[in-house]
């Protein structure tokens, strides 16, 4: 039994809708309880900001495209590079570091539950090994079926019990937490060149639309029961004048769930664009956020880009290819069989294009605009928009008024006509940010019920303690001090075991994976389905009894059962 | 003044030594400056004799000179922004990495990355330089930006990768693909070259020796009589391939057949 007591700390708890009380925290054996002995470990917060260990609802960090950014880009590896230290491996790189370098500095900022964005089924092994070397955070897995070919013919018969049952099987299989749909239907058609322009153009070959991937899936997702709901990436992304596509997508989402969202929308910065060309893009950013103040049913993520070198990557592989005709520079784009694609390509967002700085506006005044921080979560679609590393800087945009204005006068000229960034001066509170950070993460993928992103009783003792005094700090001004104190943590505790002091990590850090296994029924588990399995070994290169991710793949797997209502 | 750095002899003189701190201005306070062998941190007067003659005020009016068994000491001048260096014999890998300004001069040969990603200043070598000589870090865009290499003799593959501005001559001959992905600048190769200059968007280079496998990407537009040198050239532009504003000139491509594409194919350089 080990015990740990948190003393003076300055609680934010917005779930528990605790709002800066000072308050102790004991921990017995990796859990909140109630109270602890006298011969607890203790650690003395000093009245410094105390919250629920971070959550990253969207990231890339581990996964075969990942790493094949890692490949393209030696030149990144010759930055961030820290030798072993004490329990610290090697690490190097800035936008695509190794998994240790992402999960050290994740933990020097205080996160502790990180999401996968995108992990293809099929490779779903690679990203379960790099999940076991990424040891400071709890992972879970998106997992692709925006071009799954069996759940297409499942949408174009109407079968939406034989979709859920796929997922269902398929979820089960590579250890996946939830569904993932990346421009549904345009990685399939980019297989053949094509790509889809709006959520109503059939897919080639199987006569489906986005329109009814989305609605299936979503439906499917419900009677699955998963935790979290469908985690989509629209169409079009990146095309000017997509914000259309964009709300049409919000119109199609029924509010079927009390507990949670039925449609997680991420990066939406990148799907608010108004005009026509490069030339008159402009942000349509409050046509989304009003569609989103509407519907209780959707929660969104910034998708905020900032300054500077990084790598794009994602299954959109069209939307790749279009990136690579405008710079024309390295690239990747790779096809997964019967599933998705990938597409990467380094990108540099500058201060003097145009675009770059609409870009950026738009990203803020979604969060901005949004009247509740539980519907619009804080990320940068790491590393797409800029690497997680920027957050902090990111937190100080949001809270302060001043600090925006600083950095917006420092754009091209014309940001101001396109955006409204100048006009907004919201700004953020502290309980605000500890939702879109932490809170507002834990109810969006379902894991509150799993002891993620808030201090009740029986909750995991993940905590982060910031080195700043809220009540003493005002943020609108001393933004510099805020963006500081969120860089590196005075203490990170993960499950109850300090893992980082102030930036250096003294643990070798021991992670779990979630993953889902919806129960189904036997007559409807595709397992048992012969046209199911006689196609799998028709068109797959694998075979079907060798396509399931193996347990030794996941030492620390735990796993989220769930009844679907089939 | 004159900082002269003679190499001891060393147990194991196989070792590389990591000497980036060998750069004119850090001795300006003093020799006491430590280099890596291997993976061990050494006080530089572990590893050689140092003689310093005279003294300065400014980093500019140092004179690095060294002697004795340097061919495994290697980033000697990186972000070297001043003064010189000189080099009896060869030297290591990177050396003159990053180097912004003043003189390095080499009296042997150079191992590969010579002058990588150098922003300005000059190199010269009196012997030959390895592969890589004045080209891009793997993966960067831009290679060398500015200042001047020189090499006597002959410089391996891939001499001038992604060079981006300043002035390459090579005076013996070229490895396979120099001059590859150049984005501006002036590489002269005086000798032989195969290959030259795949995907190069900007920029100038002249060939004087015989150029194998000329890439099908590059059009033939002009001859032109150089009055300095007294020869005729023929001049290309390329890589049209990749919108390519590049100028090719050679004195004397292989023969027409070449330009063939089942001549072109990719394959081990022919020198």
């Amino acid at each position: 039994m080990t015990e740990l007591l948190v003393k003076n700390a300055c609680v934010i708890d917005p779930l528990n809708r605790i709002l800066m009380e000072v308050m102790d925290i004991p921990v017995r054996d990796g859990r909140i309880v109630e109270s602890v002995s006298a011969g607890a470990d203790i650690i003395d917060a000093k009245g410094c900001l105390t919250l629920p260990g971070g959550i990253d609802s969207h990231s890339h960090v581990c996964g075969t495209k990942v790493n094949f950014g890692r490949y393209m880009s030696p030149e990144d590896m010759r930055a961030g590079r820290t030798a072993r230290r004490g329990k610290m491996h090697v690490t190097s790189g800035y936008y695509v570091p190794t998994t240790y370098g992402n999960s050290y500095r994740y933990s020097a900022m205080g996160y502790t539950t990180v999401l996968e964005g995108a992990m293809a089924p099929l490779e779903a092994r690679h990203t379960h090994e790099e999940f076991t070397a990424t040891p400071h955070q709890d992972m879970l897995a998106n997992t692709l079926f925006d071009g799954n070919w069996a759940i297409m013919e499942a949408v174009r018969a109407k079968d939406v019990k034989k979709a859920a049952a796929i997922v269902a099987w398929t979820l089960s299989a590579v250890k996946g937490y939830s569904i993932k749909l990346t421009n549904p239907g345009g990685t399939e058609a980019w297989g053949w060149g094509e790509d889809v322009s709006s959520i109503h153009d059939a897919v080639p070959n199987f006569n489906v639309t986005p329109a009814e991937i989305i609605t299936t899936m979503i439906e499917a997702n419900e009677l699955l029961h998963l935790p979290h709901s469908v985690h989509l990436h629209c169409n079009n992304l990146g095309k000017p004048g997509n914000y259309r596509t964009t709300l049409e997508t919000f119109d199609l989402v029924p509010d079927t769930n009390n507990g949670r969202q039925t449609l997680y929308a991420t990066h939406v910065q990148f799907h608010a664009y108004g005009g026509t060309t490069w030339r008159d893009i402009s942000s349509k950013a409050e046509e989304i956020a009003r569609a989103v103040n509407a519907k209780p049913q959707i929660v969104m993520d910034m998708g905020q880009i900032m300054f500077g070198r990084t790598m794009t990557m994602t299954a959109d592989g069209p939307m790749e290819f279009n990136l690579y005709c405008l710079h024309h520079n390295k690239w990747s784009n790779h096809d997964v069989e019967l599933e998705t694609g990938s597409g990467i390509i380094p990108v540099l967002y500058s201060k003097k294009s145009l675009v770059n700085c609409v870009m950026w506006a738009i990203g803020l005044e979604l969060a901005l605009l949004t009247k509740n921080p539980f519907q619009c979560l804080l990320e940068t679609d790491n590393p797409n928009g800029a690497p997680f590393v920027k957050y902090p800087e990111i937190i100080g945009l949001l809270m302060s008024k001043r600090y925006r204005d600083e950095e917006c006068a420092t754009l091209v000229d014309g940001t101001e006509q396109r955006t409204a960034i100048c006009a907004l001066d919201r700004e953020m509170d502290w309980n605000e940010i500890a939702i879109m950070t932490r809170a507002g993460q834990a109810k969006a993928l379902g894991i509150a019920a799993e002891g993620k992103g808030h201090f009740s009783k029986g909750a995991e003792a993940d905590i982060a303690i910031y080195p700043i005094r809220c009540r003493d700090v005002d943020p609108a001004t001393e933004y510099r001090k805020v963006i500081e104190a969120f860089r590196k943590t005075m203490y990170t505790i993960k499950r109850g075991r300090v893992v980082a002091r102030e930036g250096d990590i003294i643990v070798e850090g021991a992670n779990s994976t979630f993953w889902v296994n919806p129960v189904v029924p036997d007559d409807l588990n595709v397992a048992n389905d012969p046209e199911f399995v006689k196609k799998f070994e028709e068109y797959y290169t694998v075979r079907m009894g060798n396509y399931p991710v193996q347990d030794v793949y996941l030492p620390r797997g735990k796993c989220i059962r769930t009844k679907a209502a089939l | 003044m004159r900082v002269i750095l003679e190499t001891k002899e060393r147990k194991k003189p196989f070792l590389p030594i990591e000497a980036e701190t060998i750069i004119p201005s850090n001795f300006l306070k003093g020799p006491e400056l430590t280099v890596y062998e291997g993976n061990k941190e050494r006080l530089l007067s572990d590893l050689f004799t140092i003689v310093v003659e005279g003294t300065a005020v400014s980093p500019d009016k140092v004179e690095v000179v060294l002697k004795g068994d340097t061919a495994r000491i290697k980033r000697v001048g990186e972000y070297m922004a001043t003064g010189t260096i000189r080099i009896q014999g060869d030297i290591g890998m990177h050396c003159g990495n990053f180097m912004s300004g003043g003189v390095i001069e080499i009296g042997g040969n150079a191992d590969a990355w010579l002058g990588r990603e150098m922003l300005g200043g000059s190199i010269i070598c009196h012997g030959n330089a390895g592969h890589y000589c004045a080209s891009g870090y793997r993966g960067e865009k831009h290679g060398m930006r500015g200042g001047r290499v020189e090499v006597m003799g002959n410089a391996g593959d891939f001499c001038s990768e992604y060079l981006t501005g300043g002035e390459v001559h090579i005076h013996g001959n070229c490895g396979d693909m120099a001059g590859v992905e150049m984005k501006g600048g002036q590489l002269i190769i005086e000798g032989d070259a195969t290959r030259p200059c795949g995907n190069m968007k900007d920029g100038m280079c002249m060939i004087f020796g015989t150029v194998h496998r000329i890439l099908p990407t590059f059009e033939k537009i002009d001859t032109k009589k150089l009055p300095d040198r007294n020869v005729t050239v023929t001049v290309y532009k390329g890589d049209v391939a990749n919108r390519g504003k590049g100028t090719l000139m050679i004195q004397k491509p292989h023969n027409e057949g070449d330009q063939h594409p089942a001549n072109t194919l990719p394959g081990p350089a022919t020198t």
